[in-house]
């Protein structure tokens, strides 16, 4: 038991080290106007360069840590965004980017919308903005990387989908 | 340099296993911040591959439906044991190849294929449709460089009368850099290189933009991690066989550091300055133009000893 300890301790920093410092991210839209989504890949551009902090972003969700998501979640996306995360490996994490993603936006109450992003899967981190600026997507991103270098990190209030 | 190691420390830290994972991502570093410099991007930390390895390695590993579960899991570890037995055979950091006998260097280039191989096997054998349509793409695209690449490293092989890796090396310190007196095998060398590491003009198995992530689409966790290291010392000993074959050997470390390093600071350049070449036009490429290269340095050689 103490050597096992011993191994954990050494390798327990190391992997949270690794993950902090390598996020790789997939970009899903369930719904927005776009303007996030055109948000997003200004961050991706030469001038914000977010390799710097190791972030990059990946076609496969096998691939990928964190699920950049924006805009509400429609009913004909909201099958996809699930299976989208869940084709996603442990461990996961999800950034809500925009005002949508958060609350519903201008399409809370749309015939056409289940909800926000909360309601359908579990979300780490919220951006508001509308659209918000790259630097602010960043700055979302690193504030989600930093929750992880807390020993317990907070459990998102919402729901695990069924 | 001729050192003698002893087999166990020669097979596991030096040059082969902990010497070539730790130097094959630092090449990998290197590649993606010059590439981001060309771009002018800040680009990755020195640490970067390190932590996205560990953070692969560390990460759960889903097995797709409808796999066979023992290639699945097998072909990554042949894909870089393939990689690493091949870095025995060449002067790697400037050192004499730690094993060595008469054709090596066909074994080494079979070996270096292996790499290709196993991930267009991985992709195939998954249901996935990107994965295929990316397994189809990288055994065209081996099928299409691996003839001229191969002619173009047997130039200086003939030059030297040898097909030994450690003779043809000894034999380029000895004469002029054989870049000068065979320009063209070289250009063809290079390009192959670069089209057996799947880099920016020849990275349509993988394209991110259309097939998602190609054969890789469905490994997560640590088969990508070790198909991802199994790059890193391709491209180490690929670089390290040209720089032997063409750049006038390789006689101790800091000649292998430079020549490794100016070779791959081409490389990233040809990385930033090409858009990707579609399937039917590296094929092309290859057998119309490559193929023909090559073919008419090899006769040249033949005919002029």
């Amino acid at each position: 038991m103490g050597n096992q300890s011993l191994l954990q301790a050494i390798m327990n920093p190391l992997r949270t080290w690794a993950r902090v410092n390598s996020p790789f991210a997939i970009h899903f839209n369930s719904g927005s106007c776009n303007g996030c989504d055109i948000e997003i890949l200004a961050t991706l551009t030469p001038r914000y360069d977010i390799e710097r902090f190791g972030i990059k972003l990946q076609g496969s969700p096998r691939h990928a840590d964190v699920l950049i998501c924006t805009g509400p979640v429609t009913r004909q996306a909201r099958d996809r965004l699930v299976r989208i995360y869940e084709q996603m490996p442990d461990p996961k994490f999800v950034v809500a980017v925009g005002s949508c993603g958060i609350s519903g936006g201008v399409f809370q109450g749309c015939y056409n919308i289940v909800g926000n992003l909360a309601d359908v899967i579990p979300v780490h981190a919220f951006v508001p903005g509308c659209p918000p600026r790259p630097e602010a997507i960043i700055y979302g991103v690193v504030a989600l990387l930093n929750s992880l270098k807390q020993p317990a990190p907070k459990a998102p209030d919402a729901e695990a989908v069924a | 340099m001729n050192i003698e190691l002893p087999p166990l420390v020669a097979l596991l830290l030096f040059p082969g296993g902990l010497f070539l994972l730790s130097a094959g991502t630092v090449y990998e570093w290197a590649d993606r911040k010059l590439v981001a410099r060309f771009q002018n991007r800040i680009g990755p930390r020195w640490f970067q591959p390190v932590a996205d390895v560990v953070k692969l390695l560390a990460k759960e590993e889903i097995v797709p439906d409808g796999v066979n579960p023992v290639l699945f899991h097998g072909l990554p570890v042949v894909a870089l044991v393939g990689t690493l037995t091949a870095a025995l055979y060449v002067p790697m950091a400037g050192i004499a190849p730690s094993y060595s006998f008469t054709g090596d260097l066909i074994v080494t280039l079979y070996l270096l294929s292996l790499m290709t191989l196993s991930m267009g096997l991985a992709g195939a054998n998954t249901l996935d449709r990107f994965s295929l349509i990316g397994a189809t793409r990288a055994l065209t695209q081996l099928f299409s460089y691996e003839a001229p690449f191969l002619m173009a490293l047997l130039g200086p092989a003939i030059a030297a009368g040898s097909w030994q890796i450690s003779q043809v090396d000894a034999y380029a310190q000895g004469h002029w850099w054989l870049v000068l007196t065979q320009p063209v095998g070289f250009l063809v060398a290079l390009v192959g290189l670069m089209g057996k590491l799947e880099l920016p003009p020849f990275d349509s198995p993988e394209a991110e933009t259309e097939i998602v992530a190609g054969p890789m689409t469905e490994y997560s966790g640590r088969g990508w991690a070790l198909f991802r290291i199994g790059r890193d010392v391709e491209l180490l000993v690929g670089l390290t066989l040209m720089a032997a074959f063409y750049l006038g050997g390789l006689a101790n470390p800091i000649e292998f550091m430079l020549k490794t390093g100016g070779l791959l600071l081409v490389t990233a350049a040809l990385q930033s300055l090409f858009c990707r070449l579609r399937i039917d036009q590296t094929v092309g490429m290859w057998w119309r133009i490559g193929i023909l290269l090559a073919l008419a340095q090899l006769f040249l050689l033949v005919f002029m000893r």
